[in-house]
């Protein structure tokens, strides 16, 4: 999974060349790496819910992003967790803690642990890996109408820093926008499933309003992402990506 | 002359011999005993480490804690528990357990938390005295933390310093929080001391918004009770938990341990037969020496019986005798290897499979540490004096005044 700010940027625009054999699930790949190519920065206002077996909450939150390297986060509800921020810059995450007032950098051994109570990782948070460049993709399914959908199989190269063996992307084709995306273990079973609905447009540029992490060995769980605003190529202060814009 | 009065003269007679006899028993008995009481204070030490620090005897979880550790797998209704345990002798600690990341100024790392009450603690294990700078939880200092040695190194904070502690609460909330760390524990086991956090109960139930019972129950079984017993006891008890004995929760360790004391046993045989050959020489030489000796006494109508129990007589003073000076000149040394011990922590490092050994070999006095010794030297020599003694009392005058 991807950053959640840019989730659908690197998830369905892959820069770079892609790694498909297939001319056709290339031409896929880089048409959906051309929909969000040049996308600088965005901002937006969303609301996760996580449910789990123990317990149901709500988040409302801000996000800054710039490329899928960095992005800050910060935590406008509930009351509790207010001000509560992450900031990821490169490869690594901070957390500012308004209530002790300190920023901690997540160490490695923690990056596999859940973002704010969620069904994401910090490892999400900072995966930068892209279909094109890291995973090896074939068509399972190609459509040949506009009402249909495309199911491509990902695997990650030797070399990518993935911890998934497999990847595979539902992508309805009248939009070329992925609509399910499940991640597998080592021996070929589902782990979680992303599904992305509501497309809307802005600036020209399809994105999913409903992101739903669900996660397989959790029945009944789920994290829910729901876009309230979002807008591409904004033009962010040069200081938001740092320690000091973390703590405000 | 009475036979034993006789053989009390004998062993005089030839004053040098009889020294040289004595001194090998009692250099002996010297060593034995305090190999003896070196390997129990080891073992004993091991095994103590395991059980006062960090296992207790017993160990109970929730049914499903051991698979998936959570926050939400707590044995509930423990006070009640807690009342039938101590009603039956045993001692018990209840722990409260989460992962998280502790963090100073400088780094941060990933941190085992265990919130519990220091004075029932105390009662069950021996933590609150592996502190080495610093001190142990206070129940007045809800803030106050202890932490493992490694992780304290790693957070580089010493006592007085502030660390924060970071996870998630049960309500899905961010848990965290600023404390002041108390002290920093000595070497514990590598898990302790890589990642432990130690904390009131109480504070723990703030930080982690908790309000079940406890995750780990740590029982100490009477002394007088077996441990298999115990468990078997216990699992009658409270059928629906999961009721582990140390040796089940660390099989390694247990196996370990048991071989490391069939590996001492084997050193020990091996020690004893190297001076059972020198006190066995002893005997022989002091005996073969004087078959002339014994010709005569055969010459003037002694009979064999009475030759042979001379012989045996003369065996047993020089034993008593070396019991004696042994017991007495191995006292010093004991005294020293069980109060100052040897430092085998300059040898190479103080863990042993993952747990704590102390860097110093304390030995242990036990009963035991004087009967083994002193039971085998008695049977080690009865052994060595018995062919020649039989030898001599069937011997014929004319073939000893012969014997060169």
């Amino acid at each position: 999974m991807k950053s959640i700010t840019v989730v659908l940027l690197t998830i369905l625009a892959a820069g770079g060349a892609s790694a498909a054999d297939d001319p056709e699930v290339q031409a896929l790949l880089v048409r959906m790496d051309d929909l969000y190519r040049g996308t600088a920065s965005s901002h937006g206002k969303m609301t996760m819910r996580v449910k789990t077996n123990r317990f149901q909450r709500e988040i409302s939150m801000e996000m800054w992003s710039e490329g899928a390297e960095k992005s800050l986060i910060r935590i406008l509800g509930p009351a509790r967790d207010r001000g509560t921020a992450t900031l990821k810059a490169d490869q690594n995450i901070w957390n500012y803690l308004p209530k002790v007032d300190r920023t901690i950098k997540v160490p490695v051994a923690m990056m596999s642990g859940s973002w704010m109570g969620s069904h994401l990782s910090n490892d999400d948070l900072v995966d930068s890996s892209r279909f094109s460049e890291d995973f090896q993709c074939h068509a399972v399914q190609k459509s040949e109408s506009k009402q249909g959908f495309w199911l491509l199989e990902c695997v990650p190269n030797e070399d990518a820093v993935v911890v998934y063996s497999k990847t595979t992307l539902k992508i309805r084709a009248n939009n070329e926008i992925a609509t399910e995306v499940t991640d597998y273990d080592e021996r070929g079973n589902p782990v979680r499933t992303m599904m992305l609905s509501e497309i809307d447009e802005i600036s020209g540029r399809l994105y999913p309003r409903h992101i739903r992490m669900v996660p397989n060995d959790k029945p009944g769980e789920y994290t829910e992402m729901i876009y309230d605003e979002m807008e591409f190529d904004v033009r962010l202060p040069e200081d938001t990506f740092t320690l000091r814009s973390l703590k405000k | 002359m009475t036979t034993f009065k006789m053989a009390w003269r004998n062993i005089w007679r030839n004053s040098r011999r009889t020294l040289v006899t004595v001194a090998a028993m009692s250099l002996a008995l010297m060593v034995t005993v305090n190999y003896q009481a070196i390997m129990t204070g080891l073992l004993s030490s091991l095994e103590g480490n395991i059980l006062d620090l960090e296992m207790g005897d017993i160990q109970v979880f929730a049914p499903d804690y051991r698979d998936r550790p959570s926050i939400y797998s707590s044995v509930d209704e423990v006070d009640p528990m807690l009342e039938t345990l101590e009603a039956d002798g045993y001692r018990v600690t209840t722990r409260l357990l989460a992962g998280g990341l502790a963090a100073s100024d400088e780094t941060s790392a990933g941190a085992m938390v265990r919130g519990l009450e220091p004075g029932r603690e105390a009662e069950a294990t021996l933590i609150h005295d592996h502190v080495v700078q610093g001190s142990w939880l206070d129940p007045e200092d809800p803030r106050g933390i202890v932490l493992g040695a490694k992780l304290a190194k790693s957070l580089a904070v010493a006592p007085g310093d502030e660390v924060i502690l970071l996870s998630q609460s049960t309500d899905g909330s961010i848990a965290n929080d600023l404390y002041e760390v108390r002290g920093v524990l000595g070497v514990i086991s590598d898990g302790t001391d890589r990642a432990g956090v130690f904390m009131l109960d109480e504070a723990f139930r703030n930080l982690f918004y908790f309000d079940g019972g406890a995750h780990q129950l740590l029982i100490r079984t009477p002394g007088d009770v077996d441990l298999g017993t115990a468990v078997e006891y216990l699992r009658g008890l409270w059928a629906d938990l999961d009721i582990q004995s140390w040796r089940d929760l660390l099989p390694t360790m247990s196996q370990m341990l048991d071989s490391a004391a069939a590996a001492l046993a084997v050193f020990m045989v091996i020690i004893y037969i190297a001076i059972a050959i020198t006190v066995i020489n002893a005997m022989l030489m002091a005996v073969f020496e004087r078959v002339r000796e014994f010709g005569v006494l055969k010459a003037i109508g002694v009979e064999p019986g009475r030759v042979f129990r001379i012989i045996l007589i003369e065996s047993a003073m020089q034993c008593g005798l070396a019991i004696v000076i042994g017991l007495t000149l191995s006292l010093p040394l004991l005294w020293y290897v069980s109060t100052v011990g040897i430092d085998v922590g300059r040898l190479g490092g103080a863990s042993m499979a993952g747990m704590a050994m102390d860097p110093i070999w304390l030995g242990v006095v036990t009963p035991a540490t004087f009967v083994i010794p002193v039971v085998l030297l008695i049977f080690m020599v009865a052994l060595a004096v018995l062919y020649p003694a039989l030898k001599a009392a069937r011997i014929q005058p004319v073939e000893a005044m012969r014997y060169q």
